[in-house]
Parts: structure tokens; C-alpha cells; sequence
């Protein structure tokens, strides 16, 4: 269906080649997973099965892609579009209409198809994608799940064969993600699909092949996922991409053939030995009572909108804590967030922080004692270069510039960004304008560090390089607490976690806990992480089997095997 | 609250051909421009409230607090020429009072009056169609009928859908930096740097959100057929003409009927 024959790109103006030496095939009704590690060039190679590259977009290309039997560089994008639809990563900025009806419409506009037809195709496809009946609703009504299905469905009524996901549910909460995929399973037996994506987990097993490119823009390997993943395990690991969880296990405890589900998984690990002491060891990490850091008492917030987004909040956060705030988009967490900052602003004696009324603090005394990360680093940068960055906060303060460097010296070099002392922030990779902006959030000695999806859109490796230091900073006695999706992230890292729903506080206490509660995480549609799936299903079948929610709890308690033999 | 925005709603005024509301608009402020009296604009406000009441249903209050921070200007337009109206020529000006050595005339109120209240007038216009006007309808419009160019069309209302954007990421970014420790000083030094700084981060996010929807688009085969066909119909019905011709009639009725009573006195003519 797709033949890639020594394709490679260069970007005009750019120095070096995205994609180099490309050469696969796709087969009619295959699923393709590709996988690589962030700008290897995954999103340019998308752009090359519909021709807007090389028709529309600056750059010099090689070789040659067939599509159907045709090369991409003789076909129109025209017709070629009738052939590849790209659903992208931002549900934000793939829309050029204002409703439903319009943005379906837009594409077979684009077709000329004739007007009459039109009703029919549309309401198809939204049919498919679960969108049924919303004709006439706004864009911005919609949440970043339904988007992206109306993504999908736009193409749908163009009727292509081949379909690409460009890591479609990068930018959705749990609940849009687990809208998302089984619309896909449904789509596999018409169509040929590429899907680039790093939520492995619940994508594996409706994938046929993987393709893997390397940094340089090569294709690594390609094949059968689970051989893939065995043969590549190391490279795969040096160039941080992320894999399911079920194959960071078994390749951790040198399981083979890997399993790639947690079904599989199952399979593989009933009735294996393990020790039971391991888990008494790891367990004992209970805390002593410590004084708080934050306290959220009966906080109430309404929008001028209208929008009730707080309602009795109530939440404690220990410090010395590693504290996760959990919930689906809009249930009000960047709003408590904002409220603790003071971005919004509290009424007096509801929220405290070290002891203090927020309300009566002024914004050097806060902005001294927490430090809050953005989501988005770039919206917090104020000056021209790294060492500035650092040195900004401490000069509002009036601080020595002899004092500042020997505060900024040390940090730059904690952080790994030295080297770009005197470079402009938005010249940074996303990795290091992430490690910029936690870094800047302890310049003035923050004792609470609060952080917004902090490993959003990072590869596993940078990803993983910023928890470890966040961890650190937690051990040396600083409270951090993450706002996030990610509950992987939250099993390996979090000691507390809370759960927003509509306004209000639904949970607070350890991860473990919220986990056994599954009538609560359906309601904050939530998933545990698949390795607590995993650890449930075992003890399903041996009930002394532990609750386990990570690699390395599983290594500790399957490590050492012949321990203690079940049943 | 957000008062200059499309006002969902179906009506006379919702329904017609977003052409025809412009070109009526645009008779009706040619009209009233060179009215130097105070009584036209006022009858031609309250014309258009009326209209935007009854024919566009929309609530007279939230017409009202729309128009509200406009009364403000007018207020001040009023105030500048009552007191800084120039007398020199006129004849025998009409003084109120004076005040130290202001002197406030009846001529110099009557200009501010009209000024003010046309430029209220000429808001109360925009407002009409913003809000009884579907910003699709308008984009296809000006396809359709005023034959511009559908690539314009469309990057019309692909900055309608960024503006609200823009705004929540300005938002985001004032308090990212409030974060920061910045605020506090406003010297008029401190005012650039802050445009400064605001101002990186926003268009690098709107350039980059403009070139994922480009892509987007071309990726749908927006522009790569020679022709295009349209989903909605946009059409201009006889209603739109008998509109446009009702309103070009009233127009001129209103303006016979002041000349009549005398109120246009000096319609046309620049003041020296």
C-alpha cells in the first residue's frame, strides 16, 4: 500500500537531514506502530505520505514514496488526500471552522464534492467516531477528547484508505484516551493505519508492526513488536523511547519471549516464586507526623463566567511530601493550584502556606517559599539568556550580582545547562527548557515546588532524567507536588495523591489506596498504571500475592527467584 | 463577560445576508457623518437599538451595557467642546456660565452632543453586526458575494478561532510571570520591557499554531482543486434586497423629516 524507497528530507534552511535513507513497506491493512525518540523526524515523515511534502513544504527530498502504486511526487495533493488523511497532535490547531458541521464539511468542500452529498457523509462520520448528533455545536465547546475524534472524523468523510495518527491522544487527559483507542480498533479492518505514539500500553495490542527511527533520522529496526522490542531493548533504552510497561518488566526480569499486555504478562508470571519479605522491606516507608506545608480549608471558587470550579476544597499537603493532584480536565486542579500561588486569590484563613494566610503574604514572601511550574515553559521566561533567567528573581530582590552568582553557578550546573549560560531560552531543546524552568523555581531557595504536567510531551529518557532530580530535591527535604495524567508517573514517584472531581476533593490519602478503589477511578475516569493491573490479576489467583505498582517492586519481589515457592 | 461576540439567536436580523447588514450600515454612516446637530444621531441611535431589539431580539439591557463604556466617551467629548468649543465663530454665542475664564456656550454642548452621540451611533452599528452576524456566515459571505479570494476568507476565521486563544495564553503568561516576582514597578521603561516579554512568547506560540493549522488545512487538499464547492448556502435572498432598501429608505425619510423641522441645520457643511 505505502513503498518508502531511500527517502530522506532536509528542511530548507536547516543543516543537517531529518530523514535519511528511508526504505519499508506497508502493507494493505496493516497496523503500524513508529516509535523514536523526540525530533527524529516522525511528524515529517507523516507529511511525506501525502505529498505536502515535497508540493508544499520548503525542503529538499530524495527517493521516492508510493502510495497506491503511485509516487507521491507525480500525484496532486489533491488526490492524494483522497487516498491519506493525518489526524495531528494538537486538537487546538488542526480546526479552521468554528462547528462541527463546518470542519467535516471542509474537507469534502475541498473535494468539490457536490453540496447534496454532503449531509449524509458527514453525519457517517461523525456516527463512527461517536459524534453523533452534534452537527451543530461550537468548537469550543468540545473537550480535547471529542476534538480529536472530530479530527478523525473530518477525515473519515474524505473516505481515505490509509490513515495517520500523529500521537493523537499526546495532548488528552485518561478519559479522552480511553475514548480515543477503541474508536481506532473498529477503523483496522478498512483501513491501513501508522500511528505514532508514546502510550503504549493501551495501543499494543492492535498493532501489527512496529518501525523504529533512530535520533539521526534512519530507520533502527523494524518488524513484530515483540521481537523488535527484544533485539533493540538496549538502543531502545539509550535513545528514551518509551515502551509498554509489561515489556519494562519482563525485559527487567529477563522474560522470554516478552509479553507485550498485561494478558500475556499474566501468563508468564503465574505461578513464578516470589518473595514476599521484599515487599514487607519496601513497605516500611511509613511517615512520621510532620508539620504542613499547605492547607486548603472549605475553598469555594466560581469564574465570572459562571463556571463553579471549586467547591469546598479541603486538602492538606505534609511537608517534606511528594503530592499528586489527580483529575480530569476542567475538574478544577490548576485552579487550586492558581489559588495556593495566589494567582487567584483566596479569601483570608483558607489557604495557608507554611503556617502563613496566603491572603495577608505578600508576593515576594510567597513567590520566596513556592515555586510553580507552568505547563508550558516558554510562558515563563522574562529574560534574554539562561544565566539571566536564573538571576531574575534574585535581582527583583535586590540581591548582590557577587551573591547571584554563586546561587546561579551551582544551580546551572545541578541542572545540566552550564553550557548554555549565555544562550536564549527559546533556543533550548524542550528538555532543557524544562530543566530552565524548574531550575529558575528554586533560585531564591523554594522549600515547595508545585509543577504542572511536568513530563508533558518529553521523551522517556528526559522525562525520566527530570523525576530523578525532582526526587532528589525531595530527599533533601523540599515538598513537591505534581499536577498530572500521567499515572505511571504517580505510581513510581508520588507518596500522597488527591483526586478533583467537579470542585471537590473525591480522595485523599496514598496512591495504593486510591488504586484499590475502583469505583472511584471509573468516576474520575482514571486507570491505575498496567502493572498494578498486573499485580491485581495475580492476586486474583493467589491472594497472598502483594499489591505492586512498579518495576521495581516487581524485580524486588520476582528478583530472586526460589525464595518462596506459592501455594 | 464577553459583550462584542456573536449573540446565538434566530431572528430577521440573524438570517439576512451578512452583505446586506454592511451595506446598510455603510449608507447609514454616511448619512450621519456630516450631521452636526445633536437631534440626528440621537433619532438614528435609537433607530438602531429599536431594530437590534425587535429584529435581532436581542435583550435592550445587554445592548445598553455593551454600549456603556462608550457613553463614557461620549461623556468626555461632550465635556472637551462644552468648555474648549471654539466661539471665535460664531456670531453671537449663547453663554450658559463661565466659570474663571472658561466659558461654557450652547453651541460648543451642541457640538459635543453630536460628536459624542455619533460616535455611539457608529459603535451601536459595529455592535448590530457583531452580534447578530454568525462569523462563519460573514467569512462566506465575503466569498461568495464580495468575491474575495476563499483563501482570505478562511484565514479570516482561522484568527476569529485564534483570538480567544491569544487572550487565555496572555492570560497564562501574566501570571507565569507574576510567579516570577515580576510587577510591582510601572515606569514607562518597565511598560516596554513587559510588552517585551509578553510579546516573545505569544507570537512564537501564535506562529507556531498558524503553521499547524496551514498544515492542517493543506493536509484536507484546501486549495489544491480548482474549484471548491460550499457546504452552507450563502445567498442573497430578496429579503436582503428589500432590507437594504428599507433601510436606505428610512434613512432618508428620517433625514427629510429633520430638514423639515429644521434640526439640519448645517448638514454637510464643515464648521471652519
Amino acid at each position: 500500500m505505502i513503498q518508502v524507497q531511500n527517502l530522506a528530507f532536509r528542511y530548507a534552511f536547516a543543516r543537517h537531514p531529518t530523514l535519511a535513507g528511508l526504505d519499508f513497506a506497508v502493507e494493505r491493512g496493516e497496523t503500524i506502530l513508529i516509535l523514536g525518540p523526540s525530533g527524529c523526524g516522525k511528524s515529517t515523515l507523516t507529511l511525506c505520505f501525502n505529498g505536502l511534502i515535497p508540493h508544499t513544504i520548503g525542503g529538499e527530498m530524495t527517493g521516492q514514496v508510493f502510495i497506491a502504486g503511485h509516487s507521491t511526487r507525480e500525484a496532486s495533493v489533491g488526490e492524494l488526500a483522497r487516498q491519506v488523511g493525518i489526524v495531528f497532535q494538537d486538537p487546538e490547531s488542526q480546526f479552521c471552522t468554528l462547528t462541527v458541521e463546518d470542519e467535516v464539511a471542509f474537507g469534502l468542500e475541498n473535494l468539490a464534492l457536490p453540496q447534496e452529498r454532503m449531509g449524509e457523509r458527514i453525519e457517517a462520520a461523525l456516527a463512527q467516531v461517536g459524534l453523533a448528533g452534534e452537527q451543530a455545536t461550537r468548537l469550543d465547546r468540545l473537550s480535547g477528547g471529542m476534538k480529536q475524534r472530530l479530527a478523525l472524523a473530518c477525515l473519515l468523510a474524505m473516505q481515505p484508505h490509509i490513515l495517520v495518527l500523529d500521537e493523537p491522544t499526546s495532548n488528552l487527559d485518561p478519559l479522552g484516551t480511553q475514548e480515543f483507542f477503541p474508536k481506532l480498533e473498529g477503523l483496522r479492518r478498512h483501513h491501513t493505519i501508522l500511528v505514532i505514539e508514546h502510550k503504549l500500553d493501551e495501543l499494543i495490542h492492535l498493532v501489527d508492526r512496529v518501525l523504529i527511527l533512530s535520533p539521526d533520522g534512519t530507520l533502527l529496526a523494524q518488524g513484530e513488536p515483540r521481537q523488535v522490542f527484544a533485539e533493540e531493548a538496549l538502543r531502545l533504552e539509550e535513545y528514551g523511547i518509551w515502551l509498554p510497561q509489561v515489556v519494562e518488566l519482563a525485559q527487567r526480569l529477563g522474560i522470554a519471549p516478552l509479553p507485550l499486555t498485561v494478558n500475556e504478562a499474566v501468563e508468564v508470571l503465574a505461578g513464578r516464586p516470589y518473595d514476599l519479605r521484599a515487599v514487607m522491606r519496601g513497605g516500611a516507608t511509613a511517615a512520621s507526623p510532620r508539620k504542613p506545608a499547605i492547607e486548603v480549608e472549605d475553598l469555594d471558587f466560581t469564574y465570572p463566567n459562571g463556571t463553579v470550579a471549586l467547591r469546598g476544597v479541603s486538602l492538606a499537603v505534609a511537608e517534606g511530601d511528594f503530592f499528586a493532584l489527580l483529575g480530569p480536565n476542567g475538574s478544577g486542579k490548576t485552579t487550586l493550584a492558581n489559588h495556593i500561588i495566589n494567582i487567584l486569590h483566596p479569601p483570608p484563613g483558607r489557604v495557608r502556606v507554611l503556617g502563613h494566610d496566603v491572603a495577608e503574604m505578600f508576593t515576594y514572601e510567597l513567590t520566596q517559599a513556592v515555586g510553580y511550574v507552568f505547563q508550558n515553559p516558554e510562558h515563563q521566561f522574562v529574560a534574554d539568556t539562561v544565566y539571566d533567567e536564573m538571576a531574575y528573581s534574585l535581582r527583583v530582590r535586590g540581591v548582590e550580582e557577587e551573591a547571584i552568582r554563586e546561587r546561579v553557578e551551582p544551580l546551572l550546573a545541578e541542572f545540566g545547562l552550564m553550557p548554555y549560560a549565555r544562550m536564549n531560552p527559546f533556543a533550548l531543546s524542550q528538555g532543557q527548557k524544562r530543566r530552565l524552568s524548574v531550575a529558575t523555581m528554586l533560585a531564591v531557595g523554594q522549600r515547595i515546588l508545585i509543577l504542572d504536567e511536568p513530563t508533558f510531551g518529553q521523551d522517556r529518557l528526559t522525562a525520566h532524567c527530570l523525576m530523578e532530580r525532582l526526587q532528589a530535591l525531595n530527599a533533601a527535604g523540599v515538598t513537591v507536588i505534581i499536577i498530572t495524567h500521567d499515572m505511571r508517573l504517580v505510581a513510581e514517584y508520588a507518596r500522597q495523591v488527591a483526586v478533583l472531581l467537579d470542585g471537590r476533593v473525591v480522595y485523599q490519602g496514598a496512591v495504593k489506596d486510591l488504586y484499590h478503589d475502583e469505583r472511584l477511578l471509573a468516576r474520575a475516569s482514571l486507570a491505575p498504571p498496567p502493572l498494578y493491573q498486573l499485580s491485581r490479576r495475580l492476586k486474583e489467583m493467589d491472594p497472598a500475592f502483594p499489591d505492586l505498582m512498579t518495576v521495581d517492586e516487581f524485580y524486588q519481589v520476582f528478583g530472586n527467584e526460589g525464595l518462596h515457592a506459592p501455594f | 463577560m464577553r459583550l462584542f461576540e456573536y449573540y446565538e439567536r434566530d431572528s430577521f436580523l440573524h438570517r439576512l445576508n451578512p452583505m446586506a447588514k454592511l451595506v446598510a450600515i455603510a449608507v447609514l454612516i454616511g448619512a450621519l457623518t456630516p450631521a452636526f446637530d445633536p437631534l440626528t444621531p440621537l433619532i438614528f441611535l435609537l433607530l438602531i437599538i429599536t431594530v437590534m431589539w425587535t429584529l435581532g431580539r436581542i435583550p435592550i439591557l445587554y445592548i445598553l451595557r455593551a454600549l456603556l463604556p462608550f457613553w463614557a466617551v461620549a461623556l468626555s467629548f461632550i465635556i472637551f467642546n462644552a468648555f474648549l468649543y471654539n466661539v471665535g465663530r460664531v456670531e453671537h454665542p449663547t453663554v450658559l456660565f463661565t466659570w474663571g475664564s472658561l466659558m461654557v456656550t450652547r453651541e460648543g454642548l451642541e457640538a459635543g452632543v453630536s460628536l459624542g452621540m455619533r460616535a455611539v451611533c457608529i459603535v451601536c452599528t459595529s455592535i448590530l453586526f457583531i452580534m447578530t452576524t454568525d462569523p462563519t456566515e460573514f467569512a462566506l459571505s465575503l466569498i461568495r458575494q464580495a468575491r474575495i479570494p476563499y483563501r482570505f476568507g478562511y484565514a479570516i476565521l482561522v484568527s476569529y478561532r485564534f483570538m480567544p486563544m491569544l487572550q487565555t495564553e496572555y492570560d497564562i503568561i501574566r501570571a507565569a510571570h507574576r510567579v516570577r516576582g515580576v510587577g510591582g514597578r510601572t515606569g514607562l521603561k518597565e511598560r516596554y520591557y513587559e510588552l517585551k516579554r509578553y510579546a516573545i512568547p505569544l507570537l512564537a506560540s501564535a506562529i507556531r499554531k498558524s503553521e499547524r493549522v496551514a498544515i492542517a488545512m493543506d493536509s484536507k487538499a484546501f486549495g489544491a482543486l480548482p474549484q471548491r464547492t460550499y457546504y452552507r448556502t450563502v445567498r442573497f435572498r430578496a429579503t436582503d434586497w428589500l432590507f437594504l432598501a428599507a433601510a436606505i429608505l428610512c434613512t432618508v425619510v428620517i433625514l427629510l423629516i429633520l430638514w423639515r423641522l429644521g434640526s439640519l441645520r448645517g448638514y454637510g457643511l464643515v464648521p471652519e
